[in-house]
C-alpha cells in the first residue's frame, strides 16, 4: 500500500509540495486507479501484447536533412527569462554542480 | 592483490550542421544564446525533428564498433530535473540504441586487447553552465547538440588500457570523420566507474563524471587504484559514491550515493518510429574506411617495422596519403623513407597537416618512381623534393627543367668560350682588374643565349674555370 | 448582426462588400467582451483588428484559439498560474496557416489547466459555463472554445483533444467537434498534453465548417515528425457523396440501458432518442448493427487514458520550472526556484495528476502500469479497427445526457466512471478521425452523437455525419443569451 510519506517524496521528486489534505485526496485516487489496474492485468494473456506507444505505423514519417533552418535571435531566446547578465539567463546559484 | 575493474561511458559530440532535433546551426561560437531554435529552448508546444545525418553518423559509429543495430531508429526520454536540461528531459536511447554488443580491438604493450562494448546510442547535449559568485548562467547553444555515448563493459584493468581505449576510440571517431573529439572544448568526455576485486565478485563501484583531458583519466584512475587498495588493506570499505578528480590528480568525494536516480525512461511519442532497411545499413557498411588496427597490421605485413606502421597508421589523412603514394611505387622501403624523414618531419617543421601540404601523394610519386628507375639519385630525389615544398612546384615541372637544362659541358664551354670572344672588355676586368663581378655578367649572357635552359650552377663553374684559364694564359 | 453565421454565408457577405473584415472582428470581440463575465470563454480577447489579404475562403473569417496554442506577441497561459506572463516567441502550424489564410483571431480562449481536465471548472482564471445552463459546466478541456461558438461569437474556434477535450465539450454546446486523424493536423505549438494521444480539434456550428476549416489546417508539417502526407482530398467537396448502404455499428454495451445500474431520466432519454436517430440513419440509407465488446475491455477505458495520458503529461510539462520563462518566485537556489514556481505554478489537481504520472513510470511499476495501459491501449484499437474491416464507422452518444451542474462535479478519480462517458477516448488511442454533432435536446439541453471512422478516414467521417446532420434539425444552433 502506499504511504503518504511516499506521495510526499515522490512530489518533491517533481519540484513542488501540495496541501496535507491534498495527499488524502490523492490517496484515495491512487487507490482507485490501482484497482483498476489490477483488473487490467487480469486480462488473459495481457503480457503476451506488445505495448502501444503510437497510435498506428505511420509510414509517411521521416527524418530531416542536416540543413540549418530558421532559429531565435539572443532577444527571443531570452525574452522570457526574468533575469539576464550578458546574454544568458541568470539564475540563483547551482547546489550540486553535478548530475 | 587486488584488481581493478573499469568501465567507460564516453560521450562525443557528433559533426554536423545542425542540431539532433532542431535546424538551429551545431557549431561552437563564443556568442551565447546565438544558436537556439524553439526546441532547444523546450518551450511550450515544441517537437523534436530528428536529425539524418546524425543517425546516419551514429550507426556508422555502431558498425565501426562492430555492433549490432536495430531494426528501427527509437528514442525514449529520460526524466530529470536540472538548470541545464530545459525540456527537463534528455531524448535518448533506451530501448533501441543503434548499436549492442560491440567491441574494439585496442594494442596495449603489443598485445592485442578486445574492449567490449555494451551499446552506444544517440542522444543530445544539455545547455552549458557558467557559475559564478552566487549566481548561475545559462547558455542554450549546447543544447540539443548530437551527442553519442559509447558504454563499454566493466572489462578494462588499468589506467593504460582505458587511455589507450579512449586514444584508440578517438581516433575512430576521427578516421570515421563522426566527430572532431576536441576533448578541450569538451567535445569528448568521459565518466569511469571503477571497483576494486581480490575475488572474482566486483567490488563497490566509485564514480568519476565528465573528466575531459585523457592524461586526466590516467591520473584518477592510478590514484583511485591507490586510495582503494589502501582503504582495502587496512581493512577499511570503498563508499559508493560519485568523486571528482581536482586540479592536484587527487580525486575527491562529492556525493554519496543515496538512491540510485530513477530516470523514467518512456519511448519518445514524437518520433515515430523509422525502419532502417538492410539495403541502408550495406551501403553503410560498404562506406567505412579502414581502420587503425587494421592499417597497422597491414603495413607489418608489407615488411614496414612495427613504430613506422604505428607511425603511419595513426592518422587517417596521413594513412590515406601513404596508401596512394604505395599504389605509384612498389618499393615499400623508399616510400616509408620519404613519408617519415620527408613528410612527416616537414608536417612537425612548419606546423601544418598533411591536407594543407603543398605535395600531392602523386607528386611525391613522381619523385618517387624516378629513384626506384635509378633515374635519380636518394639524395637528389630528397632535394627534389624539398625545393618542391619550398617553391610550391610541381616536381614534375623540376624535372623537366633539369632535363632541358644544358648540362653538356662541351655545349655549355662552347656557348660560353663564344661569348667571352664577343666581350673581351669584360675579360679584361677579370684579368687585369680582378673584378669577379664580371662572372654574374657572363652568367647573365649564358642564360639570355641559351634562354634560360642552361644549368645556372654548372655554367657558374664553367665561367669561373674559363676566366682562370684565359687569366693562367695571359 | 453577422452573428452565428456559418463561414460560407459570412464569406458572401463579406465577397459582395455587404461587410469588411473589420467590422466582422469588431463584432465578434463585442460580443466576446460582452459575454466574458458570465460565461468566461476568454483568457484573452484581442484589441486589434490584423489580418493578412488572402484569397483562401477563410479570409476575414473572425476565429479563436485555444489557450493552449504558441502565439508569437500574444500572452499564451494554457489558462494556469505557471504561464501566466508567458508570451511566446514563436507562431504554432494551425496559428501560422490561418493567417496565411487571412482568418481573424480574435481571442484567446479558455481551458483546463494545461488542458488536463474534462469540466471546465479547473482554468486559473475561473469556470467557464454552458450557455445553455449557467448552473451547468460545458465540458473541456476546449471550454471557453466550445461555449464561444455556442454563443455565436465566432463561426468556428480551434481546440485540441486528447481523450475527448473537444467532442465533449461540443456535444454539452450544441455545437460540432471535430477531431481530424492523428497526424492529419500538425501539432507543433499546441501545448503538449499527452503527446501520444494530442489532436488539434475543430469547433463549428455545421459539419460543413468543420470540414472547410480542415481542409486549411490540413498537411505534412516538416515540424511535427507524425504528420501524414498531404491528403489533396477535399473534403468540404465530397459531404454529399452518397452514404447508400455504408455500415455503422453501435456497441450494446454502451448504448443498453439495462447496463446502467444508476438510470437518470436524462440518460434514459438520451439513449431512447439514440435509437430514434439510428432509425433515422436507417432511413437515410445507412445500415446499423449492433455489436457487442466485452465490457471489461470497455471499463479499461478510462484507467488506461488516466495512466497513459498522466504519464506522459508529467515529462510534457517538465518544462515548467520557471527557468527559461513563467514567473519566478524569490528564492536561494536553483532548485528552490523550481520548487517554489512549480509548487505555486500547479494547482493541486495537476499535482496530483503528476504524482500518479510519476508513479506509473517509476521502474518498478512500468510493467504493471505504464506497459499494461499500453497493452490495453492496443487490444482495444485492434478490436474496433477489425470491426472496420466490415463497418464504415462507429456510432454512439457522444456522453450520457446533457452538461452536469457545476455543483458537485470534481475532477477526482473514482469509481464511478461510466463507459458512455469515458468511450470518445478510443479515437484517440487509435487516433482515429472522430466527429460529435447534436443530435437531441434533453431537458432543454443539448446532446451529441458521435461518429468515429479508420484512421485516415477523415473525408468518409465528414461525409457520414454531414448526412446525419440532415435528420438532426439541429444544424447551425447556437444560443441566445442577453
Amino acid at each position: 500500500m502506499i504511504k503518504k510519506e511516499d506521495l510526499k517524496r515522490y512530489a518533491n521528486l517533481l519540484m513542488f509540495d501540495m496541501d496535507e489534505d491534498e495527499y488524502d485526496t490523492l490517496e484515495k485516487e491512487f487507490k482507485t486507479i490501482l484497482k483498476q489496474m489490477d483488473h487490467i492485468a487480469e486480462i488473459k494473456d495481457i503480457e503476451k501484447v506488445e505495448p502501444m506507444t503510437f497510435p498506428f505505423l505511420n509510414d509517411d514519417a521521416t527524418l530531416r536533412e542536416d540543413e540549418v533552418g530558421a532559429y531565435l535571435t539572443v532577444g527571443e531566446v531570452l525574452d522570457n527569462a526574468k533575469e539576464e547578465v550578458d546574454d544568458q539567463v541568470k539564475v540563483p546559484k547551482v547546489v550540486d554542480e553535478d548530475v | 592483490m587486488y584488481k581493478a575493474t573499469i568501465g567507460l561511458e564516453v560521450h562525443c559530440e557528433l559533426k554536423t550542421n545542425t542540431k539532433n532535433f532542431s535546424s538551429a546551426p551545431n557549431e561552437f561560437t563564443k556568442f551565447p544564446n546565438t544558436h537556439v531554435a524553439p526546441v532547444d529552448l523546450g518551450l511550450p508546444g515544441i517537437l523534436p525533428i530528428a536529425n539524418k545525418e546524425a543517425i546516419r553518423k551514429a550507426l556508422l559509429t555502431s558498425l565501426a564498433l562492430n555492433c549490432i543495430t536495430p531494426d528501427e531508429v527509437l528514442f525514449d526520454r529520460k526524466n530529470y530535473y536540472y538548470p541545464d536540461l530545459p525540456k527537463g528531459y534528455q531524448i535518448t536511447q533506451n530501448t533501441k540504441p543503434v548499436g549492442i554488443k560491440g567491441y574494439l580491438d585496442i594494442l596495449v604493450n603489443d598485445e592485442v586487447k578486445r574492449v567490449t562494448i555494451h551499446d552506444i546510442h544517440l542522444e543530445e547535449d544539455t545547455a552549458s553552465l557558467e557559475h559564478r559568485n552566487g549566481y548561475s548562467l545559462i547558455d542554450y547553444n549546447r543544447s540539443g547538440v548530437p551527442l553519442i555515448e559509447v558504454v563499454t563493459d566493466p572489462c578494462i584493468h588499468s589506467a593504460e588500457e582505458a587511455v589507450t581505449f579512449l586514444e584508440d576510440l578517438r581516433d575512430l571517431f576521427l578516421f570515421l570523420e563522426v566527430s572532431e573529439a576536441r576533448s578541450n572544448y569538451g567535445e569528448m568526455r568521459c565518466d569511469v566507474n571503477i571497483s576494486l576485486s581480490d575475488t572474482k565478485e566486483l567490488g563497490t563501484k566509485v564514480e568519476m563524471k565528465n573528466i575531459n583531458a585523457f592524461s586526466s583519466v590516467e591520473q584518477a584512475i592510478k590514484y583511485e587504484i591507490e586510495r582503494q587498495t589502501k582503504l582495502l588493506e587496512e581493512g577499511k570499505e570503498v563508499v559508493q559514491e560519485t568523486r571528482r578528480i581536482a586540479t592536484d590528480g587527487k580525486t575527491y568525494s562529492m556525493r554519496k550515493k543515496v538512491d540510485a536516480l530513477d530516470y523514467k525512461y518512456f519511448v519518445e511519442p514524437n518520433i515515430p518510429p523509422i525502419k532502417i532497411e538492410d539495403d541502408y545499413i550495406k551501403e553503410l557498411k560498404d562506406s567505412l574506411p579502414e581502420l587503425k588496427l587494421s592499417r597497422f597490421d597491414r603495413y607489418q605485413s608489407l615488411g614496414i617495422d612495427k613504430e613506422d606502421a604505428k607511425t603511419l597508421s595513426k592518422e587517417k589523412e596521413i594513412s590515406d596519403y601513404f596508401d596512394e603514394v604505395l599504389s605509384y611505387i612498389k618499393d615499400t622501403k623508399l616510400a616509408v623513407n620519404f613519408m617519415t624523414t620527408g613528410i612527416l618531419s616537414t608536417l612537425n617543421k612548419l606546423d601544418i597537416s598533411i591536407k594543407e601540404l603543398f605535395i600531392t601523394p602523386e607528386m611525391l610519386g613522381t619523385i618517387l618512381k624516378e629513384i626506384e628507375s635509378k633515374k635519380m639519385s636518394l639524395d637528389k630525389g630528397k632535394k627534389l623534393l624539398y625545393e618542391a615544398i619550398d617553391k610550391k612546384k610541381d616536381p614534375k615541372e623540376l624535372i623537366k627543367k633539369t632535363e632541358s637544362q644544358i648540362s653538356d659541358d662541351k655545349e655549355l664551354l662552347k656557348i660560353i668560350t663564344s661569348i667571352m670572344d664577343e666581350n673581351s672588355e669584360q675579360v679584361r676586368q677579370y684579368i687585369e682588374e680582378d673584378n669577379t663581378h664580371v662572372v654574374n655578367f657572363f652568367i647573365g649572357k649564358v642564360m639570355q643565349t641559351t634562354k634560360r635552359s642552361a644549368n645556372p650552377n654548372r655554367s657558374m663553374v664553367l665561367i669561373k674555370e674559363e676566366l682562370e684559364r684565359r687569366k693562367n694564359e695571359k | 448582426m453577422y452573428k452565428a453565421k456559418s463561414i460560407k454565408e459570412l464569406r458572401k457577405l463579406l465577397d459582395d462588400k455587404k461587410v469588411t473584415k473589420e467590422e466582422l472582428f469588431e463584432e465578434s470581440t463585442s460580443l466576446a467582451k460582452k459575454y466574458q463575465e458570465d460565461y468566461n470563454s476568454f483568457v484573452t480577447i484581442l484589441d486589434k483588428f490584423k489580418s493578412k489579404d488572402s484569397d483562401s475562403i477563410l479570409d476575414g473569417i473572425p476565429y479563436s484559439l485555444k489557450d493552449s496554442f504558441s502565439t508569437s506577441n500574444i500572452l499564451t497561459t494554457a489558462s494556469s498560474n505557471i504561464l501566466k506572463d508567458y508570451i511566446p516567441v514563436y507562431d504554432a502550424t494551425v496559428y501560422k496557416k490561418l493567417k496565411k489564410a487571412g482568418a481573424t483571431l480574435i481571442g484567446k480562449t479558455t481551458l483546463d489547466e494545461l488542458a488536463m481536465g474534462g469540466t471546465g471548472t479547473t482554468a486559473a482564471t475561473g469556470i467557464v459555463r454552458n450557455p445553455y445552463d449557467k448552473e451547468r459546466l460545458i465540458g473541456g478541456s476546449s471550454a471557453g472554445a466550445a461555449s464561444s461558438v455556442a454563443l455565436g461569437i465566432t463561426p468556428f474556434a480551434i481546440g485540441s483533444d486528447t481523450g475527448d477535450s473537444v467532442r465533449k465539450p461540443a456535444s454539452h454546446g450544441g455545437i460540432v467537434g471535430f477531431k481530424p486523424t492523428y497526424g492529419r493536423i500538425s501539432r507543433y505549438g499546441l501545448f503538449a498534453f499527452a503527446s501520444s494521444l494530442d489532436h488539434v480539434g475543430i469547433l463549428t456550428r455545421n459539419v460543413e465548417d468543420a470540414a472547410i476549416v480542415t481542409d486549411v489546417l490540413k498537411g505534412k508539417d516538416e515540424n511535427d515528425m507524425t504528420t501524414l502526407k498531404t491528403d489533396r482530398t477535399e473534403y468540404a467537396s465530397h459531404l454529399e457523396d452518397s452514404i447508400k448502404g455504408k455500415k455503422l455499428f453501435y456497441i450494446k454495451e454502451i448504448c443498453n440501458l439495462e447496463e446502467y445500474p444508476k438510470q437518470s431520466t436524462e440518460l434514459k432519454e438520451t439513449l431512447s432518442d439514440f435509437k430514434i436517430l439510428l432509425d433515422k440513419c436507417r432511413e437515410l440509407g445507412f445500415i446499423v448493427e449492433e455489436v457487442s465488446i466485452d465490457k471489461k475491455l470497455l471499463e479499461a477505458i478510462y484507467p488506461t487514458y488516466m495512466t497513459i495520458s498522466c504519464a506522459e503529461a508529467t515529462s510534457n510539462n517538465s518544462n515548467l520550472t520557471g527557468i527559461q520563462f513563467g514567473p519566478r518566485p524569490k528564492a536561494d537556489n536553483v532548485d528552490d526556484l523550481m520548487f517554489k514556481a512549480r509548487t505555486k505554478g500547479f494547482s493541486e489537481l495537476i499535482k496530483r495528476r503528476f504524482i500518479l504520472g510519476s508513479y506509473i513510470l517509476q521502474k518498478e511499476n512500468q510493467e504493471k502500469l505504464f506497459l499494461n495501459a499500453g497493452r490495453v491501449r492496443r487490444i482495444i484499437v485492434d478490436k474496433i479497427n477489425k470491426l472496420f474491416e466490415e463497418y464504415d464507422a462507429m456510432i454512439l452518444p457522444a456522453s450520457g445526457g446533457p452538461a452536469p451542474k457545476i455543483e458537485g462535479t470534481t475532477e477526482e478519480v473514482t469509481d464511478d466512471e461510466v463507459v458512455l462517458e469515458n468511450h470518445l477516448a478510443i479515437a484517440n488511442f487509435g487516433g482515429m478521425p472522430s466527429i460529435t454533432i447534436p443530435f437531441t435536446i434533453v431537458n432543454g439541453l443539448p446532446v451529441g452523437v458521435n461518429i468515429t471512422c479508420k484512421a485516415k478516414e477523415d473525408c468518409k467521417t465528414l461525409n457520414i455525419a454531414h448526412e446525419i446532420e440532415k435528420v438532426t434539425g439541429l444544424k447551425d444552433i447556437y444560443k441566445e443569451v442577453d
